[in-house]
C-alpha cells in the first residue's frame, strides 16, 4: 500500500483545481425581463376582482370606438366598455386556459410518454398508435368536435379540449427524451443495483427529461393562448365573458379596425408581448440546464 | 541537411470559449524530412489533434493562431488565408479516426473517390472511376471493380477506413496525416491497416505524421516520436531512443504506467497520479509538473524550453529522467516524502536510473 | 472454433459462479438474429479473477451483460449460489442483484447527469433500506475515500469531474452493496493512457480489500493479462481457450489467440510474427460459418473444420483448455 495510498490525496489536489464553479452561467437579462413581465400580468389578474378597475360588461361607460385617454387608458369598444379592463380580465381567462390545457397534457402526456420510452415494446406500441391519432385528428375539428358536444362552452371546457390537443406532443417529446436516456449507462447501473422500475423512472428518467418538457411546457403556454385566441374567431371560446380571442375578434371586424383600431391593438398586444416571454424564458431555461456532461 | 519538408515554428492555438480561452497548442515546433514517418504521441487534450488540424486548415473559424506552418517552402497559413484550392486533399491530406465521418453515407465508395479527382485533378467521370478501382486494389480491397459500386454502410469498419485511405491517396499527396488511424478497428485489423500504410509510405515516398494516444502502435511504425502534453511537445526523438533512454518524466511515467504483455499477470502498476491539465488560463510552470515524481521549484515559476540535443533528442524538462539532475531531484524529493508540487511520494524506483 | 463441451468447468467447491452452454440472440429485423453468444460454459472461483478477452463482435460483453441479466438469455444456465440466474425473473431476480455489480465502460455515460455523486454512490443503500448495509453518511463517506475521491465533492454532479474520477464513483457505487462479484466491462478502455493504471491499481486493491470476485471484460490483451488468473479467449460468440493467465500467454494453443498475440502493435514474444497474417474480415454474426467459427480467417484449416465443431479439450493436467481441431503444436515445455 505505498503507491495507492497516495492516490486519494493526489486526486483532491487536481480536484481543487477544477475550474468549474468558477464560471457561473448566466440566464441573461432578457430573461428576466421576461419573467418580470409575466409575473406582472398573472398577479395583475389575480388581483382582477380587487383592483378598482371598471366593470368589464358594463356597456356604455364610454362612447362607440372612443380612443385611449384619461377615462380608459386602451380606451372603448364598440360597445363603449372599457378595454383595459377587458383586456385584464380577458387576461384571466386566457391564462387559465393556456395553464390548465398545458398542465393537462403534461400530466397526462409526460408519464405516458415516458412509459412508452422506458417499456417499450407493446406499451410503446399501444401508447404511440394513440399518440398518432391524436395527431393525425385535425385538431381544429378535435377542438369543434368536444366543444360542441357540451351544453355550455364553460372555462374548463375549452381548457380541458386543448389540454387533450396538448397531450400528444408532451407525450412524444418525453418519450423521444426517455428513450435516449433509457440506453445510458446510468439507467443499466440503477437495475443493476436492484432499483424498481418506478424508482428508474422517477429518480433516474425524471430528473433528465423534466428540463426539456418544462421548456416545452413554457412553450407550450404561449401556443396554446394563441390557440384560444383561434378557438375564439370560430365562435368555440369560452362563452361567458372577455377573453383576449375573443376581443381580438370584435375588434377586427372591417368597421372596429377602421373606426376603433385600438380595441383589437391592446389585447393583440398584450398577447403578443405574453407568448414572446414565455417563448424567450423557455429557450434559456432550457439552454440554462443544459448540463455538460463533461467538463473536460 | 537539406531544407525539412514540413517545419513547424512556434504554434500557437487558442480556443475562445465562454468559460476562458483555452490554449490548445503551446509553442509547437517540429521539421519532418521527406519521407520520414514521424509519430505524435499524446492523451486527449494534449493537442496532437488541434496540431493536425492546424496543418488540414481544419480549425474553426474561431481558433485564434499564431506560428508558422512552412511545407516545400510555402507559407501553410498564407494559402489558407488566400483560399488556395487544390492543397489540402492534394499535396497534404489526413486520414480520420471514424471512416464513417468521412465517407457520405448516400453516396458509392467508387463515386467518392472519383469525385477527389474529378474536382482536383479534372479528370473525366470514367477516367476517374477507372483510376478508382485502381486505387482500392493497391490499398488491399478485395474485389475493387464490385466495391466501386457499394455504399460506405455495406464494408467493415476496416474495408471502410482502407476506401478513407484511397481516398486520402487519390491525389499522390506528399505528406499524409493519419489521426487516430487505427483506434476504431480492432487489432487484427490494425495490423493490416498500419501495413498498409507503411507499405504506401514506401512506395509512394511519402511523408507521414501517424498521430495516436498508443505508444505501442507509433514505436512499431515511426522513425521519429513527439511526445505531447498539455499543448506542448515535451520530448522528441528517434523511436529506440525515446524507448530505451526517455528523458521527460512525462514520457518515463507514461511508459511504466502501461501494462506490458511480457510481464506477469498481476504485476503491479506504476500509475501517473492526478489527471490532465486543464487547459483554460493555465499558470505558468511547467504542466506536467503536479504529477511529477521529480518536480523542484523552478518547475513551478517556469515553462521548461526546449533541452537536448537539436534535431536529434530534444525535450522540455529541468530535471530529466534519466541524468544526473533528474537523479538528484528524485533523490530530494524522496527524501522529503514529497516533490514541490506536494505531491506525495514513497519507493519510487522509477526513471532516476 | 468453437468452444462447446464442459471441459472447462471446475469440480471445485471454490466455484462461485458457473455459466453452462449460454446462448444470446438478439433479433435484427425480417426474422434475422444476431448469434451474439452461441454455447459458452466456464466457471469463476471465488476470489478469482476471470478476464474475457477478444475483438468486437465476439460477445464478451454479451457475456458479462447476461450473467446480471441485462440481456435476455435464450438458453443455458447461469449457477451462483444455488440459484440459476438465467431463469430468475422479478423480485427473486432483484433481490441476488445485489451480490452481482458492475462497472460499465463509459464512465460519463454510466453517472446520472443530474444527480449529486453522493446519491450516486448511495443510490443501493438507498434502494435496499438496511438489507445490504446501512446508509449513513459515514458510509458513503467512507466509499468515497476508498475509492479516492474527497468527500467534500459529494455534492457535485458528475460533469465536475474527469473521466478517471467518474471511473472511481463508479466503483463506489458498485461496492456500496457489498457486492460478490463485479464484472467489470472494458473499465479502463474510455480513460487517457494515463489514468488506466490509476483505476487498474484501485481495482486490484478493491479486490484484496473486499474480498471480490473479478469478471474483467476487454480488448486489450495487455491489460486481461495484467489483471486476470484465468483468462477466455472469445470469437463470434465461442471460447477458443481457456486458461490460467501466464500459460495460456506463454504457450497459446489455438490460432486466433496467436493471432491476436502476433497482431497487438507489440507482439508477445511467445508467437510468430505470421501468427497474425488472418484475414482482416470478421464473418457476419448472423450467419456464422458452420464448423468452426475462426474458419474463414485461419490459416491451419482441413475438411474437418468446414463440417465439426471442435469441442474443448485440456492441455495435459494444466489448467489449459483449448477447442481446435489443429491447435499449434508447442514441443518446448510439455
Amino acid at each position: 500500500m505505498t503507491a495507492d495510498a497516495q492516490i486519494p490525496e493526489i486526486d483532491l489536489v487536481a480536484l481543487e483545481e477544477a475550474p468549474d464553479d468558477a464560471v457561473k452561467k448566466s440566464l441573461g437579462i432578457g430573461f428576466w425581463i421576461s419573467v418580470a413581465w409575466l409575473v406582472l400580468i398573472v398577479v395583475i389578474s389575480l388581483l382582477a376582482p380587487v383592483l378598482p378597475l371598471a366593470d368589464p360588461e358594463k356597456i356604455g361607460l364610454g362612447s362607440k370606438f372612443q380612443s385611449p385617454g384619461g377615462e380608459g387608458w386602451f380606451g372603448f369598444d364598440s360597445n363603449g366598455r372599457d378595454v383595459f379592463s377587458r383586456v385584464i380580465w380577458g387576461s384571466r381567462v386566457s391564462l387559465t386556459v393556456g395553464f390548465i390545457a398545458v398542465v393537462a397534457g403534461l400530466l397526462i402526456g409526460g408519464p405516458l410518454g415516458m412509459m412508452a420510452g422506458y417499456f417499450r415494446g407493446w406499451v410503446d406500441r399501444v401508447v404511440s398508435f394513440a399518440f398518432l391519432i391524436l395527431l393525425s385528428f385535425p385538431a381544429l375539428i378535435l377542438a369543434l368536435l368536444i366543444v360542441n358536444s357540451v351544453e355550455t362552452r364553460s372555462l374548463r371546457v375549452v381548457a380541458l379540449t386543448l389540454g387533450v390537443l396538448a397531450i400528444a406532443p408532451v407525450g412524444r417529446l418525453a418519450r423521444a427524451n426517455t428513450i435516449v436516456f433509457a440506453e445510458r449507462e446510468f439507467v443499466q447501473a440503477a437495475r443493476v443495483v436492484g432499483a424498481k422500475n418506478t424508482r428508474i423512472l422517477t429518480r433516474e428518467l425524471l430528473p433528465n427529461v423534466l428540463i426539456p418538457m418544462g421548456a416545452l411546457a413554457l412553450l407550450g403556454v404561449a401556443i396554446l393562448i394563441v390557440a384560444e385566441g383561434g378557438l375564439a374567431f370560430l365562435g368555440l371560446s369560452v362563452e361567458e365573458g372577455a377573453t383576449w380571442g375573443k376581443m381580438i375578434l370584435e375588434g377586427s371586424s372591417p368597421g372596429a379596425l377602421k373606426d376603433g383600431p385600438h380595441v383589437a391593438m391592446f389585447p393583440i398586444g398584450i398577447m403578443f408581448l405574453t407568448v414572446l416571454a414565455l417563448n424567450y424564458a423557455g429557450d434559456k431555461v432550457r439552454e440554462f440546464f443544459d448540463v455538460r456532461e463533461t467538463a473536460f | 541537411m537539406s531544407e525539412p519538408q514540413l517545419s513547424v515554428r512556434d504554434l500557437t492555438v487558442r480556443f475562445p470559449t465562454t468559460r476562458g480561452v483555452v490554449q490548445a497548442l503551446n509553442g509547437v515546433n517540429f521539421d519532418l524530412e521527406k519521407g520520414q514517418m514521424l509519430g505524435i504521441v499524446g492523451e486527449s487534450g494534449s493537442g496532437k489533434s488541434v496540431t493536425a488540424k492546424t496543418l488540414m486548415n481544419l480549425l474553426p473559424r474561431t481558433a485564434e493562431i499564431e506560428g508558422d506552418v512552412i511545407f516545400e517552402g510555402r507559407d501553410v497559413r498564407k494559402l489558407a488565408a488566400d483560399g488556395t484550392q487544390h492543397f489540402w486533399g492534394v499535396e497534404m491530406t489526413m486520414v480520420f479516426q471514424d471512416p464513417m465521418t468521412s465517407l457520405n453515407p448516400v453516396k458509392k465508395c467508387g463515386e467518392q473517390i472519383a469525385e477527389t479527382l474529378r474536382y482536383h485533378l479534372g479528370r473525366t467521370k470514367k477516367e476517374a472511376i477507372e483510376e478508382a478501382v485502381d486505387l482500392l486494389g493497391q490499398v488491399g480491397l478485395p474485389e475493387p471493380a464490385k466495391r466501386v459500386d457499394q455504399y460506405p454502410h455495406e464494408l467493415s469498419g476496416g474495408l471502410r477506413q482502407r476506401v478513407v485511405i484511397a481516398m486520402a491517396l487519390a491525389c499522390q499527396p506528399s505528406l499524409l496525416i493519419a489521426d487516430e488511424p487505427t483506434t476504431a478497428v480492432d487489432v487484427t485489423v490494425q495490423r493490416h491497416i498500419l501495413n498498409l500504410l507503411d507499405r504506401l509510405r514506401e512506395e509512394r515516398g511519402m511523408s507521414m505524421i501517424l498521430i495516436t494516444h498508443d505508444l505501442g502502435v507509433a514505436r512499431g511504425r515511426c522513425d521519429d516520436i513527439a511526445v505531447m502534453y498539455a499543448g506542448r511537445i515535451v520530448e522528441r526523438s528517434a523511436t529506440e531512443t525515446l524507448f530505451s533512454d526517455s528523458r521527460h518524466p512525462y514520457t518515463d511515467a507514461l511508459l511504466r504506467s502501461i501494462p506490458r504483455i511480457d510481464q506477469p499477470s498481476h504485476t503491479r502498476l506504476e500509475p501517473i497520479p492526478g489527471r490532465p491539465p486543464e487547459l483554460i488560463n493555465p499558470p505558468v510552470r511547467c504542466a506536467y509538473s503536479p504529477r511529477c515524481r521529480f518536480a523542484q521549484p523552478d518547475c513551478l515559476s517556469a515553462i521548461p524550453d526546449v533541452h537536448g540535443v537539436r534535431g536529434m533528442h530534444e525535450f522540455a524538462c529541468f530535471h530529466p529522467a534519466n541524468t544526473d539532475r533528474g537523479r538528484e531531484a528524485l533523490a530530494a524529493n524522496v527524501a522529503a516524502g514529497k516533490t514541490a508540487a506536494g505531491l506525495p511520494i514513497a519507493g519510487y524506483a522509477g526513471g532516476g536510473g | 472454433m468453437a468452444g462447446t463441451g464442459h471441459a472447462p468447468l471446475r469440480d471445485d467447491p471454490n466455484v462461485l459462479l458457473a455459466v453452462r452452454d449460454l446462448e444470446v440472440e438478439f433479433p435484427v429485423g425480417r426474422g434475422a438474429v444476431v448469434h451474439a453468444v452461441s454455447g459458452i460454459s466456464f466457471d469463476v472461483a471465488e476470489g478469482e479473477t476471470l478476464g474475457i478477452v477478444g475483438e468486437s463482435g465476439c460477445g464478451k460483453s454479451t457475456v458479462a451483460k447476461s450473467i446480471i441479466r441485462l440481456n435476455e438469455i435464450k438458453a443455458g444456465s447461469v449457477d451462483y449460489q444455488g440459484h440459476d440466474l438465467a431463469k430468475l425473473e422479478g423480485e427473486p431476480l432483484r433481490k441476488v442483484r445485489p451480490d452481482l455489480q458492475m462497472i460499465f465502460q463509459d464512465p460519463i455515460s454510466s453517472l446520472n447527469p443530474r444527480r449529486k455523486i453522493r446519491d450516486v454512490i448511495s443510490e443501493g443503500l438507498a434502494v435496499w433500506g438496511d438489507e445490504h448495509g446501512t446508509w449513513s453518511q459515514d458510509r458513503i463517506e467512507e466509499l468515497m475515500l476508498a475509492v479516492g475521491i474527497d468527500p467534500k465533492f459529494g455534492d457535485r454532479r458528475p460533469h465536475q469531474f474527469s473521466g478517471g474520477q467518474c471511473q472511481r464513483i463508479g466503483i463506489a457505487r458498485a461496492l456500496a452493496l457489498d457486492p460478490k462479484v463485479m464484472i467489470c466491462d472494458e473499465p479502463v478502455s474510455a480513460l487517457d493512457v494515463s489514468v488506466q493504471a490509476q483505476v487498474l491499481n484501485l481495482l486490484e486493491d478493491m479486490k484484496q480489500r473486499y474480498g471480490l470476485t473479478l469478471l474483467f471484460i476487454s480488448h486489450d490483451l495487455s491489460v486481461v493479462k495484467n489483471v486476470s488468473d484465468r483468462i477466455i479467449v472469445m470469437y463470434l460468440g465461442k471460447a477458443c481457450e481457456i486458461g490460467d493467465a501466464d500459460e495460456l500467454y506463454e504457450n497459446p494453443r489455438h490460432p486466433y489467440t496467436r493471432a491476436l498475440l502476433a497482431s497487438i502493435p507489440e507482439p508477445a514474444p511467445t508467437v510468430d510474427p505470421s501468427d497474425g497474417d488472418i484475414d482482416g474480415e470478421l464473418p457476419s454474426p448472423i450467419n456464422p460459418p458452420k464448423g468452426c467459427r475462426f474458419n474463414t480467417r485461419c490459416q491451419h484449416t482441413t475438411d474437418i473444420c468446414f463440417t465439426d465443431e471442435p469441442k474443448m479439450q485440456r492441455v495435459g493436467e494444466l489448467d489449459h483448455y483449448f477447442a481446435c481441431h489443429h491447435p499449434v503444436e508447442i514441443s518446448v515445455g510439455l
